[in-house]
């Protein structure tokens, strides 16, 4: 049933704009009178005007009739309205739809306005994106995939909690060991602290995650192969010298290939629902009233 | 077993023909153990949420969350994302967002109704006209009123409650239950492919995910809800549920035969939770058949269920105040509760030691004697348990409910006062310590247990258990290096030692960069003598007298503490012969609990209070709060005018308001890390 209906409201919708694109000029589709307030924007015009359609389109394929929300709301509106009513639920459906009641509910023009934005992001068989399709999606994309860029660095701690009032005069020891190190690694040199390693590979922003702002400052603007330090952190005080530094990059579309493939899925519906949304407009006569 | 493939194959062509919009399989790229460019074969600790709810659960959505598995997956990540109350155009009016990304994460939606909810939403599927379909989706209106949320919440969530006997589908299923297992498996598909979605296959490896479920199976109410973990995308063709597998066995044996047994790099656990809310049932001496525990069952339940949550929203599991020994810290987060229906309801009734993990550590030592293998030889982790998927959404300071047994936050407007239930919590995250953040390396750290979990803040501790360890240990730069080649990292199991004289434990801890220090580290030893088993704690580092507080009316923290603490210590009281346990418990100085933090933040006066005219307003249609009303409630700690006084040794024979006053939370708490403990087994 839902496939049907959406064929008939995405075929429909397609139709008049093809036809108007084919044969150059207007053809005549549904017409439509939108209320908006006499100082609405365009923007607010525009809105209205979009939420006309689809509640129009919902309405020619009989939604707001055969939805089954639609249907359970309209008999829970008519059983508050006659709680004594015997009737059956068809009975007081009927009766919902010859009050028009379906046409004022807001909760009924929320559930076609939903259904219809749905069915406007349906993406048929044809609209999948082939592999090549997705290579040029990572490609034109690439800030959306891009991997931020790592650092590699050799890391010196001295704890706050272990040296106390010492640990200012030990910074300032250790400052001086490791400026005549060499370009060796500083082994045996520090406190050990739970994760922290003499060497490491890390992003600036994990680095702050784990250590704070100040250390992550450091490292990530710091010049390869000079100690830098000490920086502060709630543990104690740093000292770090980057070895190298790999930049931010975009990952192949074998390594992402599910992630783009979900991106660009999501702009594909984002495509559909402008296509046949412009096909629609395209289609329809629409009249703007202005109210006070 | 049906690799993921060809499960998505069929789901997808099905999906096609529903029109309901799941698409083709997703590509799957490499996943070498070794690719990611932060690899240390020492291991590194990585931050996540292995229980997290989103609208596929059925309490979950009923609550109004309309929040997906992708949006779940994106939360975890940094993203904000907009939660309940909706107002009539489907806008959120509330925003949630982590302080820090999580590293890995496993979404957990319910197995029991997945199908169930996707027959009742599909306008395709022949269950679609059953009334309970009809009702349910009514209940799903933006105008249901909350008695009818909540009838049929009951309705069809009591169908989890049912003895096993007597599990099955709700009738709407269909012949046969195909309508809801043709869904489900539909649903589980995109469930998978969510998860392949977001798993990071490059060499950075920001964010790893698994693919998941919950079983939540609950007789009259006692959980015994495991949540079900895969390794990667080969997954079971079903997610099997209560209604599918009744007994936890024939879970691991459908687990056991589908996927660990079928060869297609398929592998998978389970992990228990909420034992403190299973009336002592979760670690009762019997199987399916109604024998006791088996040699065969209890080496299953050792292999199928190698960790455990021991804290969460819903509670924490540890231990009872005054059970098996003195801990004064064993109050945190005790639920007043003892099942899922007393905690839904809150009615206060007396937590059964039983369904804590000291007595289960103790029962499983008496297994081991005598059945060879230790059936609750768990690790430790802790997850939120959201259900507003919002994972590792932990903040204290900025705690907006999370759902599941607590407040919905459904209805408009916007909660006036406490978000949840005061009882409830934020819950807690957990670690792990892997060579890299990917899926090979993290579940392989949760099966050897070399987990913690914490009770929200990230706290990172590293134990090791030896014999021969220096005492200069915590002032070595390569203290891990040690820590592996002398003994055995947290969970494992430390062998008998001819001639040493008592194990060594090295424990390291730093706090959270983005939370208050340490106070203490203490070590939980647990043994066997004879047929008894005993408890003790000992504080190995730190300092418990350190003067550090916290001010109520303001939450900012006072005192001093430790940025980092570590000691190397030595049992001083060990017997070889004996079985015993050993783990850490990392604890922070105090701060305030996130009901506090709401108080500090809000006006209210307790010369306003009055209880009759606060619980009139809860037990309106649409029910009201106000801060008046939650902060000056005996239950919330903060009102010490209210309970002078009252006499809590039969609080049950008390008038309501009083009987408050004896289950109050903690108004200051001391956030903690517990790690899996270290087992020694002596010599057969």
């Amino acid at each position: 049933m839902l496939r049907a209906l959406l064929n008939f409201f995405l075929i429909g919708g397609l139709l008049f704009g093809a036809k108007a694109v084919y044969e150059g000029r207007r053809v005549e589709g549904p017409e439509i009178s939108v209320k908006v307030a006499a100082g609405a924007t365009p923007a607010e015009v525009e809105a209205a005007i979009r939420d006309a359609i689809l509640l129009n389109e919902a309405r020619r394929y009989g939604w707001d009739k055969r939805d089954p929300i639609v249907f359970t709301h309209l008999v829970r509106n008519m059983r508050f309205i006659d709680p004594d009513s015997t009737e059956g639920d068809l009975t007081l459906y009927q009766r919902a739809l010859e009050m028009n009641m379906q046409a004022h509910d807001p909760v009924v023009r929320a559930r076609l306005l939903y259904r219809a934005g749905e069915s406007l992001a349906y993406v048929p068989e044809d609209r999948m994106p082939t592999r090549d399709q997705l290579e040029a999606h990572r490609q034109a994309h690439g800030d959306r995939f891009e991997r931020e860029g790592r650092v590699r660095f050799h890391h010196v701690f001295l704890s706050r909690s272990k040296r106390g009032d010492a640990l200012p005069a030990d910074a300032s020891a250790m400052r001086e060991q490791l400026s005549s190190l060499g370009d060796g690694p500083p082994k045996g040199l520090g406190d050990p602290l739970p994760g922290l390693r003499m060497e490491q590979s890390a992003t600036p922003s994990k680095v702050k995650e784990d250590f704070g702002a100040e250390l992550a400052r450091v490292v990530d603007g710091a010049v390869t192969g000079v100690w830098r330090g000490p920086a502060g952190s709630v543990y104690g005080l740093h000292f770090v010298r980057v070895i190298d530094q790999d930049p931010a990059y975009v990952p192949s579309l074998d390594v992402i290939a599910a992630e783009v493939r979900a991106d660009r899925l999501r702009e594909i519906r984002d495509e559909l629902r402008a296509e046949r949304m412009n096909a629609l407009r395209g289609a329809y006569t629409v009249h703007i009233e202005r109210v006070p | 077993m049906r690799s993921l493939p060809v499960a998505l194959g069929l789901l997808s062509l099905s999906a096609a023909t529903l029109g309901c919009g799941h698409d083709s399989p997703a590509p799957v790229g490499p996943d070498e153990f070794g690719r990611c460019a932060d690899f240390d074969e020492l291991r590194q600790p990585f931050w996540g949420d292995t229980h997290i709810h989103t609208n596929l659960s059925l309490d979950a959505n009923l609550q109004g969350t309309r929040t997906s598995q992708t949006e779940a997956y994106a939360f975890a990540q940094g993203e904000p994302i907009g939660i309940q109350p909706y107002d009539a155009d489907g806008n959120p009016t509330r925003m949630a967002q982590i302080d820090r990304p999580l590293d890995f994460a496993m979404l957990s939606d319910h197995a029991e109704f997945l199908g169930t909810i996707r027959t009742c939403i599909d306008p395709a599927s022949p269950g679609f006209d059953q009334v309970d379909c009809e009702e349910y989706r009514s209940a799903l209106q933006f105008d249901a009123a909350p008695d009818e949320v909540r009838s049929i919440f009951i309705r069809l969530n009591g169908f989890t409650a049912l003895a096993p006997e007597n599990a099955r589908y709700p009738a709407l299923c269909g012949p046969n239950d195909a309508y809801c297992l043709t869904a489900g498996m539909e649903v589980w598909g995109e469930i998978v492919d969510a998860a392949e979605a977001v798993y990071d296959r490059s060499e950075s490896c920001r964010f790893t995910s698994f693919p998941g479920y919950e079983w939540s199976g609950g007789p009259a109410s006692k959980n015994l809800h495991r949540n079900v973990m895969f390794k990667n995308e080969s997954v079971t063709a079903l997610p099997y549920s209560y209604f599918d597998e009744p007994y936890v066995e024939g879970l691991w044996a459908r687990l056991q035969d589908e996927c660990i047994d079928a060869g297609a790099d398929c592998d998978t656990l389970t992990i228990p939770h909420n034992t403190n809310l299973s009336e002592g049932i979760y670690f009762e001496n019997k199987m399916a058949d109604g024998e006791p525990f088996s040699a065969a069952y209890v080496e299953t339940r050792n292999a199928m269920e190698p960790v455990i949550e021991i804290y969460q929203h819903k509670g924490a599991s540890e231990c009872l105040p005054g059970e098996t020994v003195a801990d004064e810290l064993c109050g945190f987060e005790i639920l007043p509760f003892t099942n899922l229906a007393t905690t839904n309801q809150e009615l206060f009734t007396q937590p059964d030691p039983r369904g804590f993990l000291r007595e289960a550590f103790g029962e499983g030592m008496k297994y081991e004697a005598s059945l060879g293998t230790n059936p609750f030889q768990y690790g430790i982790t802790a997850a939120t348990d959201t259900h507003i998927s919002a994972p590792g959404f932990v903040a204290e300071d900025d705690f907006k409910g999370h759902g599941g047994a607590g407040q919905p936050n459904r209805f408009l407007p916007p909660p006036g006062g406490f978000p949840d239930v005061e009882y409830l919590s934020p819950g807690g995250m957990t670690a792990v310590w892997a060579e890299e953040n990917a899926r090979e390396a993290i579940f392989s750290a949760i099966r050897r247990k070399e987990t913690f979990g914490t009770s929200g803040p990230r706290i990172v501790v590293r134990m090791f258990g030896g014999w021969e360890y220096s005492s200069e240990l915590c002032s070595a730069e390569d203290l891990a290096a040690q820590g592996y080649a002398g003994g055995v990292p947290m969970g494992g199991v430390l062998d008998p030692q001819p001639g040493a004289s008592a194990p060594m434990f090295v424990v390291s801890a730093r706090q959270d960069a983005a939370s208050v220090p340490l106070q203490r580290i203490q070590i939980v030893k647990g043994w066997l003598e004879g047929d008894a088993y005993q408890v003790l704690v000992y504080d190995v580092a730190g300092d418990k007298d350190n003067g550090a507080s916290v001010d109520l009316d303001t939450c900012a923290p006072q005192g001093n503490g430790f940025g980092d603490l570590c000691n190397v210590w030595q049992d001083p009281d060990f017997d070889p012969a004996q079985r015993a346990y050993y783990y850490a418990r990392v604890i922070e100085n105090p701060t305030c609990r996130w009901t506090t933090w709401q108080c500090s933040k809000a006006e209210y006066d307790c010369n306003d209070w009055d209880y009759d005219a606060c619980e009139a307003l809860k037990a309106k249609p649409e029910p009201e709060s106000n801060y008046t009303c939650d902060c000056c409630d005996p239950a919330a700690g903060l009102n010490d005018a209210a309970c002078d006084g009252v006499d809590c040794s039969d609080p049950g024979a008390l008038p309501e308001v009083e009987e408050r006053c004896c289950y109050q939370v903690e108004p200051a708490i001391q956030e903690r890390a517990w790690t899996s403990p270290i087992w020694y087994q002596p010599p057969s």
